[in-house]
């Protein structure tokens, strides 16, 4: 057999390649960008609070990196928009763990795709930060590689509970969902923990969130007795046309609920301004002006730095403050412990009080839900300014 | 004047009962150019709404060329559903490819205005300010609308040549085609006009379904029903079948309410279909065998 002076050219340039690419890379990869992963809805279904997060990962990612990144190295953001649905972000998790080879992941947003996506990541042992609320994604005996970041749904059903019962004094109460699986399973657990605590439930219905009048189920509503209507949801359209409905009837029950009932959607769909008074929505304290109109230090100090530099008009704060948290909280994290999987996982299950934007974190090996139930408050709906809601009356 | 509970069974369920029925029409004429059932008249329907809002709030156009430019958008859909989804399958139309074909044009539809638009519900112009309580011009404007269209098209298909050759062609279009009539063109026409009706239920019930992407689906099924219920190509049945479904809806909202009330639906649909298998006011036709 004869070799050309081409073939031998080539086959020498492939080997070339092949070991710059196999041999050359993880050595590469030790003193390159440090990846994270960024599984968002950023388009499609349930995407806004994916557009928040990622305002406030860009802007953190960015801070760190221009002042000199995490010892020396740059922090670069890998981001795939699983539009909300699971398939998409199993596909991109895979591509994460075996492919991109990240240090960590962020992400899903949506519960629907973590209940697909944690499992995966268990598996590969891969560091995982998620907001998402259902109770069941946190479990740190199955899954040791999963910490929530943000409160859990019976943290949001605490609050709304503590509400209604100790600041409201009403003890007849209206639970109302819509027709997802979300609806349905937080309006099963908003049922019992009411009734838990001695309260009354005079009325609870799955809403079918695209009916265009919901004059029916207020009615119905209205004729059990009830003197607050808790209400989980995330159509906003469904909220608008419950709140177009309760002025149809001149009844001024209040609403306690979800975070979507404060939505800016909300405000565009209602009648007048007025059919959104008396509505109250989960917040959370570090995004809650006092009675002063006063954000805590903390978020303040952190808007003068970021002013100009993020929207906040049509988002809401706690999804920016969540995102700018994961960033600095994971470059503190590779700070102390390097890349390898399990010495991030072992710098959560240590973590106590780490001081965020958002809120105090503290986790556990035992315990993976890291936000404070106290820091979780209502507010009134129709009071956001920059993505902040007014402190619900009745609070200190 | 307060809502009272049949006040708003009756208002509203009317008013959703003539969107229905618009659908229902608009099934039917794309159906009877073509023998095709084409699921993209709920889609239409969505797109009506969606249009309006984007020309009228988005884009700040006033009220009269906002309506002319949706329906012009819709008609235009309709045209293309006819070139994409229709004229390849004719040939096949007995291995009921144009379920396929129609069903992938909807989604286009769907994922398009999805990722464009939004996938919450958007905010619908109000059109006239008229009217408050039950006599809210949200409640009467889908039923005139749909008075006007059943008048328009009796008017026409009595009283026009176009409206006499849409109907040589909805009735057998091989003769048609034989006696000269131009049935392609027709064809295109007809699917042309479906868009602008399904566009109109769009428009005229916008400020009750707001203009909201799901509209596409949910009006892909409850138009159907008006359609199965009076008989396909029957456009006085799907009218009539169309406010029965609506008024029968609210009404269970009212009794049932939640997911009990769309069961409460397609509870009767079926029996009334069991009953009738050719629809309310169809007639069965002999088939030589």
């Amino acid at each position: 057999m004869t070799i050309t002076r081409r073939e031998f050219t080539l086959g020498t340039a492939g080997l070339a390649g092949v070991a710059s690419a196999g041999l050359l890379g993880p050595a590469l990869a030790q003193s390159g960008t440090i990846k994270i992963g960024w599984l968002g809805a950023l388009t499609g279904a349930s995407s806004a609070p994916g557009i928040g997060f990622d305002r406030g990962l860009r802007y953190a990612v960015e801070a760190v990196n221009g002042a000199g990144g995490v010892k020396g190295r740059m922090i670069e953001l890998v981001t795939r928009d699983t539009q909300g649905d699971p398939t998409k972000a199993v596909n991109a998790t895979q591509e994460m763990i075996s492919s991109v080879k990240v240090a960590a992941i962020f992400g899903p947003t949506n519960s629907g795709e973590a209940l697909a996506t944690t499992p995966i990541m268990a598996r590969a042992k891969m560091p995982n930060l998620h907001p998402c609320v259902v109770n069941s994604l946190i479990d740190p005996r199955k899954y040791p590689n999963s910490f929530r970041i943000a409160p859990s749904n019976s943290q949001w059903d605490d609050a709304v509970r503590h509400y209604c019962l100790q600041v409201l004094k009403i003890k007849k109460v209206a639970v109302i969902g819509d027709t997802t699986g979300y609806g349905t399973t937080a309006t099963g657990d908003s049922v019992a923990g009411f009734k838990k605590d001695g309260a009354e439930v005079v009325y609870t219905a799955q809403i079918d969130a695209t009916q265009p009048d919901m004059t029916p189920d207020m009615l119905r509503m209205k004729n059990a007795g009830a003197q607050a209507i808790v209400a989980w949801s995330t159509s906003t359209g469904m909220a608008a046309r419950l709140f177009n409905a309760r002025a149809g009837l001149s009844w001024d029950v209040p609403f306690v609920g979800h975070p979507s009932l404060g939505s800016g959607e909300v405000g565009r769909l209602i009648d007048k301004p007025a059919n959104w008074d008396r509505v109250y929505t989960v917040n959370y304290r570090s995004c809650s002006f006092d009675a002063q109109g006063r954000l805590p230090a903390r978020t303040q100090k952190f808007l003068d730095q970021a002013k100009g530099k993020i929207d906040l008009k049509d988002t809401l704060l706690w999804w920016v403050l969540c995102g700018v948290d994961v960033v600095q909280l994971l470059a503190k994290a590779i700070e102390t412990e390097g890349t390898a999987g399990p010495g991030l996982i072992k710098y959560f299950d240590g973590l106590t009080n780490y001081p965020g934007l958002f809120g105090d974190y503290t986790w556990s090996v035992t315990q993976h839900n890291g936000y404070p139930t106290d820091e979780v408050v209502m507010g009134a709906a129709n009071s956001s300014k920059d993505g902040a809601l007014n402190l619900a009356p009745g609070y200190g | 004047m307060a809502f009272g509970t049949l006040g708003s069974i009756l208002v509203t369920g009317l008013a959703m009962g003539a969107v229905y029925a618009l659908i229902g029409i608009t099934y039917n004429l794309m159906f009877a150019a073509s023998r095709v059932m084409s699921f993209t008249a709920g889609q239409l329907g969505m797109l009506g709404g969606v249009l309006g809002s984007l020309f009228a709030l988005r884009l700040g156009l006033p009220l009269v060329p906002s309506f002319l430019l949706t329906l012009a958008g819709c008609a235009a859909v309709g045209v293309i559903t006819e070139f994409i989804a229709v004229r390849p399958v004719l040939k096949n139309l007995d291995q009921h490819l144009y379920v396929l074909s129609t069903l992938a044009v909807a989604l286009m539809i769907q994922q398009v205005t999805a990722i464009e638009w939004s996938t919450e519900p958007q905010a619908f112009p109000r059109l006239f300010g008229l009217g408050a309580g039950i006599y809210d011009e949200r409640f009467w404007l889908p039923v005139l609308a749909c008075a006007l269209v059943v008048a328009f098209l009796e008017w026409m298909q009595r009283r026009t040549l176009i409206g006499r050759a849409f109907l040589a062609v909805a009735e057998d279009n091989f003769a048609a085609r034989a006696l000269g009539l131009p049935e392609r063109n027709l064809r295109i026409a007809s699917f042309a006009l479906a868009g602008v009706i399904g566009a109109l239920a769009g428009f005229a019930g916008g400020e009750l379904m707001l203009a909201f992407v799901a509209n596409g689906a949910q009006l892909n099924f409850y138009g159907f029903v008006p359609v199965a219920l009076g008989g396909l190509g029957q456009n006085r049945g799907a009218v009539i079948g169309g406010l029965a479904l609506g008024i029968f809806q609210q009404a269970a909202n009212f009794l049932v309410g939640g997911i009990f009330a769309s069961v409460a639906v397609f509870v009767v649909f079926i029996v009334v279909l069991l009953a009738a298998p050719q629809g309310l006011f169809g007639t069965s036709r002999m088939r030589r065998v």
